[in-house]
């Protein structure tokens, strides 16, 4: 999850892209904050979330799984992990936290410029931020730019640089459209912060510049 | 994870998902390296064989292969933590546990991302740096710190050497005035290294989302620099226990 931090990306696509995370503090409030959690879950269906994952169910937004399964499955201690594509939602989305005042730790990643604006618009004061300073060693082994913008949606490197290769080229060749195959980009992202809306945008905005080959 | 090859027809659906580039085929059927292998699972989890011939063998849960398991797969709970993922809470719980305090900087080395992994001898370039400089303070529940077998040396358990995994963190929390110090150790080991790591610093905001301008000028003289994007804690966590 700290991964969030270093999405890649064009700043215009980066600003329909906000990771939120509902985390509670092990030895510090997990006991008894169930239902605590379970209300911040509830606000986050309430606002529309481009992708989520509760740590006690983890299936993504696009698996089936039911609001109700998820909310269910919320006891002590779960974390969720969600996502968000736009400013006016995740301004709705902290609003509405704030007012809930669960007492719970909530985490925003995403552009320092906008969530600064988006903060003082929900009326909060950011506590700590976690700068990231890139990266660095052996960078020349690293896949290109373009297809970083979708791997970095995936913290824990799941979504491999190949399988958005095939996508790309199962989408050129027409065996699935932009919205399908960021589904199947975004299913082996375990934490469920893969965005599907922005992965499409970038497909829509790439595909084109390709070319077919295996992967 | 194993391949049956009597089972495996030879699709190939498998080979994108795999982060390592570690499935390939051999005489038309897809074959995992096992060398090459972090043990993440996805290929697994994408539930594309259609004849199930992935599987994962007990022996990846024995030590030391374990320990490509429990770094490499998200879904795997990190037994000396009780967390899923590399690091601790971090940052995301700072609001109430104050780890990084005032006068404080946390950094945060996350080793093998993006993408690439990191053999554990990569690794321990780095933390032999660190160890020998005086700024191996590694958090004390950080899963890395069971990798350690000497503190002051910055060597790892001999018998993890020959493993692989796709992301560990190194987390620490030290005073201010050493994050210059910590900078330059880093930037003497960047070269020596055969992968990747990206490097985190986690600070107290000033009031309205304000970083603190001496933190940005350490990071500037370095000659490191931030991104735009940054993970935010909201400040609505408090302590009930």
């Amino acid at each position: 999850m700290t991964h969030s931090l270093h999405r890649e990306g064009t700043i215009e696509s980066l600003e329909k892209d906000y990771a939120v995370f509902i985390y509670p503090a092990r030895g510090y409030n997990y006991k008894g904050k169930g239902l605590n959690v379970r209300r911040l879950v509830e606000i986050v269906y309430q606002v529309g979330p481009a992708n989520m994952i509760a740590s006690t169910l983890r299936e993504n937004l696009y698996s089936g799984v039911q609001p109700e399964a998820v909310l269910d499955s919320i006891k002590d201690g779960a974390r969720v992990y969600t996502v968000y594509n736009s400013r006016d939602k995740i301004r709705n989305l902290l609003k509405l936290f704030k007012e809930a005042d669960q007492g719970i730790s909530i985490v925003v990643s995403g552009l320092i410029d906008r969530v600064r604006d988006i903060a003082a618009e929900a009326g909060l004061n950011p506590h700590t931020i976690n700068l990231s300073l890139g990266i660095q060693g052996a960078t020349h082994r690293l896949p290109p730019a373009d297809i970083r913008q979708f791997t970095t949606m995936c913290g824990h490197a799941q979504v491999s640089p190949n399988l958005v290769k095939d996508i790309i080229r199962k989408v050129k060749t027409g065996k699935v459209d932009t919205w399908e195959g960021s589904l199947i980009l975004a299913k082996p992202c375990a934490c469920g912060i893969y965005n599907p809306h922005r992965s499409q945008e970038m497909l829509e905005d790439m595909s084109s510049q390709y070319m077919v080959t295996r992967w | 994870m194993i391949v049956n090859k009597e089972l495996c027809v030879g699709c190939g659906r498998c080979q994108p998902y795999c982060p390592a580039e570690a499935i390939h085929y051999e005489d038309q059927k897809s074959v995992v390296d096992q060398d090459i292998c972090f043990e993440c699972g996805t290929c697994l989890r994408s539930e594309v064989c259609p004849v199930d011939a992935l599987f994962e063998p007990l022996h990846i849960y024995e030590y030391p292969r374990a320990i490509r398991k429990f770094f490499s797969d998200p879904a795997s709970t990190h037994k000396g933590t009780g967390i899923q993922g590399r690091g601790t809470e971090e940052s995301k719980t700072n609001d109430v546990t104050l780890r990084c305090g005032p006068g404080q900087v946390g950094v945060a080395i996350e080793v093998g991302r993006p993408t690439l992994g990191m053999g554990l001898r990569d690794i321990q370039e780095i933390t032999r740096a660190l160890a020998q400089s005086g700024y191996f303070e590694i958090e004390p529940n950080n899963p890395v710190n069971s990798m350690v077998l000497n503190h002051e040396t910055g060597d790892l358990k001999p018998e993890l050497l020959d493993e692989r995994i796709l992301s560990g963190i190194i987390e620490m929390t030290i005073q201010k005035e050493r994050l210059p110090g910590l900078l330059q150790v880093l930037k003497k080991v960047i070269p020596e290294l055969g992968s990747v790591f990206m490097l985190d610093v986690v600070t107290l905001l000033e009031d309205g989302l304000t970083i603190p301008a001496y933190v940005l000028d350490v990071i500037k003289s370095e000659g490191f620099n931030w991104r735009p994007n940054a993970k935010i804690n909201m400040g609505l966590g408090r302590a009930s226990e």
